[in-house]
């Protein structure tokens, strides 16, 4: 019986899969059809930017001889882009708001929390950026994962994480 | 009762062709996949995670099948030379009418899905960034660096195992088309009997405990960062 039934089965299970595929570029949750505030994209690139900037440096100190230069303009980019960030959520671009984001709206519920621990990025990352010429590794390193306990705190409270 | 009508009489019963063990196996890929796909997609980085670890135990339990399990779960069985597969191609295979399980090209297919499934999930578990979100386990024994580079080629690298998985469906069709059905003895574990074939008799249960109990192990000590064991 399921012999005879299972090839139009796979044809269809097929057709299914064709069509899940064609779909998959549609957004898959959005509450409103509001279009997306282009400042949600420029501030995630600035993260981003953030991020690789520190992934750069990391990566630096994990060498036998980093490049202290490397490591001074890579903390200077993200002391520019960390004084950025507070001008970067306007009110009504959180995640509650339906928008693909992970700003949480604790962001706009403690404004100046949220203004301090962007504040302490940007001290953080000036801190980097004068220690490394310096090119002490020891302490650069310390200053290095300084300006990323910077980058947790905030995250930790303000950012949108799937941890558990 | 399972014999498909039109048929002659069926004197004959059907014969096992997949056993439980690799059945299970075989579904669970099928749903762990897409729900891998859709974590990702969604940002569900613990399920994503914990999704992963659940496929590596799998994935190695279907590495060790392939040495302590029945004759059509194992490697040696069903991993042929070039010589066959081309002969299987031009349709001069000299064991078509006597083989079950894998065809020579279905093999080879079935290789590449584990080796695909196996690379994807093994790079999963380097990746990520733990100032950023969530890490694999074994994340912290590469540099910030690698583990970035892993990250995008655990990315990309998506693509190559969802076109073995079209590939696959695609034969199957073919196959289904040629009237040959793939689909239900993978369901059943049971296909219409072959001349001179006993298929592969009951489930060898304690070898079947043995590699489920080394891949959970092995998926768990992963899971823990693979530490240091004595």
């Amino acid at each position: 019986m399921i012999r005879t039934l299972a090839p139009r089965l796979v044809v269809s299970a097929a057709l299914v899969g064709l069509l899940a595929a064609c779909s998959s570029e549609a957004p898959a949750d959005a509450p409103t059809a509001a279009a997306e505030p282009a400042v949600i994209e420029e501030r995630q690139d600035n993260f981003e930017a953030i991020g690789d900037a520190f992934k750069a440096v990391r990566g630096e100190l994990e060498k036998g001889a980093p490049d202290f230069t490397l490591i001074a303009s890579k903390a200077s980019d993200i002391n520019t882009r960390a004084a950025k960030i507070e001008g970067h959520f306007p009110a009504g671009t959180s995640v509650d708001d339906g928008f693909d984001t992970e700003a949480l709206a604790a962001i706009w519920q403690k404004p100046d929390d949220f203004k301090a621990a962007a504040q302490k990025l940007v001290d953080e990352s000036a801190k980097l950026a004068s220690l490394a010429g310096e090119g002490d590794k020891a302490a650069v390193s310390a200053q290095a994962m300084t300006m990323g306990g910077a980058c947790k705190g905030c995250h930790d409270n303000f950012r949108l994480d799937d941890k558990k | 009762m399972n014999a498909p009508r039109g048929t002659s009489p069926a004197t004959e019963p059907d014969i096992r062709v997949w056993d439980p063990l690799l059945r299970a196996t075989h579904w669970s890929f099928a749903l762990l996949i897409p729900a891998m796909w859709w974590t990702a997609e969604n940002s569900k980085w613990a399920l994503h995670k914990r999704l992963g670890l659940v496929l590596l135990g799998i994935l190695v339990f279907r590495v060790l099948w392939g040495f302590l399990g029945p004759q059509t779960a194992r490697f040696a069985s069903f991993v042929d030379g070039p010589r066959t597969v081309m002969a299987y191609l031009r349709g001069e295979w000299a064991d078509a009418a006597a083989r079950i399980g894998h065809s020579p090209l279905g093999g080879w297919s079935t290789v590449a899905l584990i080796a695909a499934m196996l690379a994807q999930v093994g790079m999963g578990l380097f990746a990520g960034d733990p100032y950023d979100g969530m890490t694999g386990p074994l994340n912290p024994l590469v540099g910030v660096l690698t583990a970035d580079t892993i990250t995008e080629l655990h990315e990309t690298f998506f693509w190559v195992v969802a076109g073995l998985i079209g590939l696959h469906l695609a034969a199957i069709t073919w196959y289904a088309a040629k009237g040959d059905d793939l689909l239900s003895p993978m369901v059943s574990g049971d296909r219409p009997p072959v001349a001179g074939v006993t298929g592969i008799g009951p489930l060898p249960w304690l070898r079947g405990l043995l590699a489920l109990v080394l891949a959970a192990g092995f998926a768990l000590w992963v899971a823990y960062g693979a530490p240091p064991l004595t």
